[in-house]
């Protein structure tokens, strides 16, 4: 059947050539199938036998020069059947196949009507408008019932059995089908190849990136590049590790080699951290170094001079960065701390001093102030040395003074931005080279004062022998405040400390009060403004105090305004309780001698008049309080002749000192208010 | 820089330039100022050449003050004035087509330098072609620069050592279009040093002055 689809959907229906050539086929098997009725019917003569052949003629090929007609060769029956076989679309008839039955009485129908066909269409050719119409459906018709017969004919298998036929190679469309299907299996097959070794290369790939990633070389060398200075000469590469691109004028070449690191062995198991780039720096720069500050009391002896080695644990590398990251940072690092301390120690022989500074192997001492000693160490430490070294430094005490170590860092990079930005671009032509505020300098007609502070000050050492003066300075002063603090309970002394300073100045507020009366006794307020060599004290009414960097002054200092305070709080309190203030003084010059400032004092009477207390209090003498009594009340006083009358006993007696310590009360402005409160009388 | 007056003081009766000086330091001193250092203003003349009509050519003067010592200053009598970096002397010698240096007229003043609190007291005296032609006084309040504010003050402290030769406030203060209390800048000063050089200039002329 499948066979039969394929002719149908080559041969046309529609050639009329075609169907002529089927009926002639039909018709004479109808004939031959007929033959015997026919026989029967004529049995008193001969059958008259009719053959039909094809003309004898033959189709002549070609006709040669000299005449000679070369013809076809004729067909075979079978060929010629098979030929127009071929042409036959089997499929459009289909649907011919119900009226099988009817299959005789039509062919009879046509044959009746078959002679009145040719007559009127020849002859009258628009006889009738439906004319067209008719002859349409006749030969419709025609083609029905010749349709019809082919299908009997077919399906008896009587008759014809259908052949598959061989395949004519000149028409060559009906294999397009099996071509496209054999195309696309091919074509399939093909994918199927195709797809799987591309699994397996993107396979392979993806495993050689993740090689490639830690042990290429090329790809290590351009990382290495887009973090470092590198350049090559003959057949090395070299890299830069110095800060000279970024103004440090540090002679070290600080150079490293790039080396490709081959000498693995390739049969073994590659171990984890393996790296295809090595790099090899400069042997005095190997290791880790960093600038240790530190400031001590005591003179170390000699032999402790330029011993300094104390080291620190190496830093543990970041996740992630390379080896030779790491290593080249700590390079960099190690030439940084070499060029701070080579700065340091030529500035150190430079500069004249009172006591000159001190260069000895890696330390460089300096005595900011008397007793003091300043020590800036270069410490170095090559690898293997630091396995032996730390455990025992690991038990000194850190005395790091890890605020210098960082502004000296700092102030060496900002000594390199200054060389650098003193070429500023672009530069007018005209002018030296300098810094570009040096330049406006002239066209702003700027004065000696301005251009002075223009010029480069001090040089590092002297910047950090001022920061760590400071910061030794800030540090005892707070010492100096918190023992006065904690060794004197009344009053009391409180520090507000400020969060912003300088690296050369900072303040700190220092309130004395006593406890319980915050509110009535605010009269001693203090900014103290610590400086480099020296404190300024700012009083509350605006008088200034300079104070030297010596400890001792401040704490005297203190002393004495804390014993004033007691007298201000007297005042004050008298204020309150409706005494009257007789006399007050902050420098009594009677009495003892105070070895630290002056004692102050205050009388006050009470509200009537009767009693008068008087306070002195002094920074080391301590408080001494007197009450006065009516002259009524005191009963060993004599009896005077001249004071006869009443009147004269209101006037006020003798004094009388308190048993201050024996006195009821927490502190001395609460055992003055129970004294005042005592000696007032009830209402 | 503060509001600055500048004036000149005559020379005493009987007595030569270096001695009217010496007995101004002497009062300086016993008022209580602090002698530091020293300074100079110096003034070229210069001429234009190039000038192919007829008009009258304007005499630029270039000048220097120790005060400002990286500046320039470069002015026409009653301005445009010109601030620039000490390489303008270079160009001036580049422009001798256009400005010709009159070598005869460079005036200039040079003295002590008192400090006493904020005021800034020059003694200078002005010299021209080495003959010492008379006596500069400067006085500069540094701690304001709106001279209204200030002018009072320094009327006082000039009387106290100058006396009856203590000065009016100058005309270039008075001639702003901001009057007074504009704040005044180192032109002030410059031009009027051009004022009491240009006096001592025209006093060359009187037939008893000595010229060598």
């Amino acid at each position: 059947m499948s066979g039969e689809n394929t002719f149908s959907q080559h041969c046309s229906w529609n050639s009329v050539f075609l169907c002529f050539d089927l009926f002639f086929i039909v018709r004479m098997f109808v004939f031959q199938r007929l033959q015997p009725v026919n026989r029967s019917r004529m049995s008193g003569s001969p059958a008259v036998r009719v053959s039909i052949e094809s003309s004898c003629e033959r189709q002549v090929q070609e006709v040669s020069l000299d005449g000679v007609e070369t013809y076809v060769p004729p067909l075979s029956m079978s060929q010629n059947l098979a030929k127009l076989a071929q042409r036959i679309d089997f499929g459009q008839g289909s649907d011919s196949d119900e009226e099988d039955l009817n299959g005789e009485s039509r062919e009879s129908e046509w044959s009746k009507q078959n002679p009145d066909e040719e007559g009127p269409v020849k002859f009258q050719p628009c006889l009738w408008p439906w004319d067209s119409v008719r002859n349409n459906l006749r030969s419709a018709l025609t083609e029905m019932c010749v349709l019809h017969d082919v299908l009997s004919i077919v399906k008896e298998k009587k008759y014809m059995a259908l052949d598959p036929v061989s395949q004519d190679p000149t028409v060559a469309k009906a294999p397009q089908v099996f071509q496209l299907i054999s195309k696309k299996k091919s074509l399939a097959t093909a994918a199927q190849v195709l797809l799987k070794g591309a699994e397996k290369l993107s396979k392979s790939v993806a495993e050689s990136q993740e090689q490639r990633r830690q042990r290429d070389f090329n790809a290590e060398l351009l990382h290495l590049r887009s973090q470092w200075k590198l350049r090559k000469v003959g057949d090395k590469i070299l890299g830069d590790l110095s800060y000279r691109s970024a103004g440090s004028l540090f002679t070290h070449h600080g150079t490293f080699e790039v080396i490709k690191n081959t000498d693995i062995d390739l049969d073994k198991k590659i171990p984890d951290d393996y790296c295809p780039l090595n790099v090899q720096i400069p042997s005095d720069l190997e290791g880790s170094a960093y600038i240790k500050v530190s400031i001590q009391k005591q003179a170390p002896d000699i032999g402790d001079l330029g011993t300094v080695n104390l080291f620190r644990r190496q830093p543990k590398a970041r996740p992630g960065a390379q080896a030779w990251h790491s290593k080249l940072e700590a390079a960099q690092n190690v030439l940084l701390c070499k060029e701070i301390f080579a700065q340091l120690s030529r500035e150190a022989v430079q500069i004249k001093s009172h006591i000159p500074h001190i260069v000895v192997k890696n330390q460089i001492i300096s005595q900011p102030f008397p007793g003091l000693q300043l020590s800036i160490s270069l410490c170095h430490s090559s690898v293997e040395k630091k396995n032996q070294r730390t455990s025992p430094d690991k038990t000194k005490p850190d005395d790091h003074l890890y605020v210098l170590e960082h502004n000296l860092h700092q102030l060496i990079r900002e000594f390199h931005k200054q060389t650098l930005s003193s070429s500023v671009m672009p530069h007018p032509a005209s002018v030296p080279f300098g810094p570009k505020r040096l330049r406006l300098a002239g066209p702003m007609a700027y004065d000696k004062a301005e251009i002075s502070s223009l010029q480069p000050s001090d040089g590092l050492l002297e910047k950090i022998i001022k920061q760590a003066k400071h910061i030794f300075l800030r540090s005892r002063t707070a010492r100096t405040i918190d023992c006065l603090a904690s060794r004197i309970e009344d009053p009391q002394i409180q520090a507000h400390w400020s969060n912003i300073n300088d690296v050369y100045e900072s303040s700190v507020k220092v309130l004395i009060t006593s406890q319980g009366y915050e509110q009535i006794c605010k009269s001693i307020q203090l900014q103290l403004n610590i400086g480099v060599e020296q404190i300024r004290v700012v009083h509350r009414d605006g008088r200034v105090i300079t104070l030297s960097h010596q400890e001792q002054e401040l704490q005297d200092f203190l002393l004495s305004q804390m014993s004033q305070h007691q007298v201000h709080a007297v005042q004050q309190l008298a204020k309150v309780m409706g005494w009257h203030v007789l006399s007050f003084s902050n420098h009594v010059g009677l009495g003892a001698i105070e070895s630290i400032g002056n004692a102050s004092a205050i009388t006050v009477a009470s509200p009537n008049g009767e009693y008068a207390i008087s306070v002195r209090n002094g920074p080391e003498s301590g408080c001494k309080v007197l009450v006065q009594f009516p002259r009524c009340q005191a009963k060993d006083l004599p009896k005077s002749d001249v004071l006869q009358d009443g009147k004269w006993s209101h006037l006020r007696g003798p004094y009388k000192e308190v048993h201050w310590s024996r006195m009821e009360g927490r502190n001395f402005v609460y055992k003055m208010e129970l004294l005042m409160a005592a000696l007032t009388p009830c209402p | 820089m503060g509001v600055t007056c500048v004036c000149q003081v005559p020379v005493a009766e009987g007595k030569s330039v270096q001695q009217t000086v010496d007995q101004l330091h002497k009062k300086l001193e016993q008022l209580g100022g602090v002698k530091q250092g020293s300074f100079f203003v110096d003034c070229e003349t210069y001429h234009t050449t190039g000038n192919a009509s007829g008009q009258p050519s304007k005499l630029l003067y270039v000048m220097h003050n120790s005060e400002t010592p990286l500046s320039c200053l470069a002015l026409y009598e009653g301005g445009p004035y010109l601030t620039a970096d000490a390489n303008f002397d270079v160009l001036m010698v580049k422009l001798k087509s256009h400005f010709q240096n009159a070598k005869g007229h460079k005036v200039e003043s040079r003295g002590a330098r008192y400090r006493y609190c904020d005021f800034l007291v020059k003694l200078g005296t002005v010299t021209m072609s080495s003959s010492a032609r008379g006596i500069s006084v400067e006085v500069e309040y540094c701690a304001c620069v709106v001279p209204g504010d200030c002018w009072n003050l320094m009327k006082e402290f000039m009387q106290s050592f100058l006396g009856s030769n203590a000065p009016e406030i100058p005309s270039v203060f008075t001639s702003k279009p901001e009057g007074l209390f504009a704040p005044a800048d180192c032109m002030d000063t410059m031009s009027q040093y051009l004022e009491l050089f240009s006096k001592v200039r025209k006093q060359q002329v009187l037939p008893g002055s000595s010229v060598r």
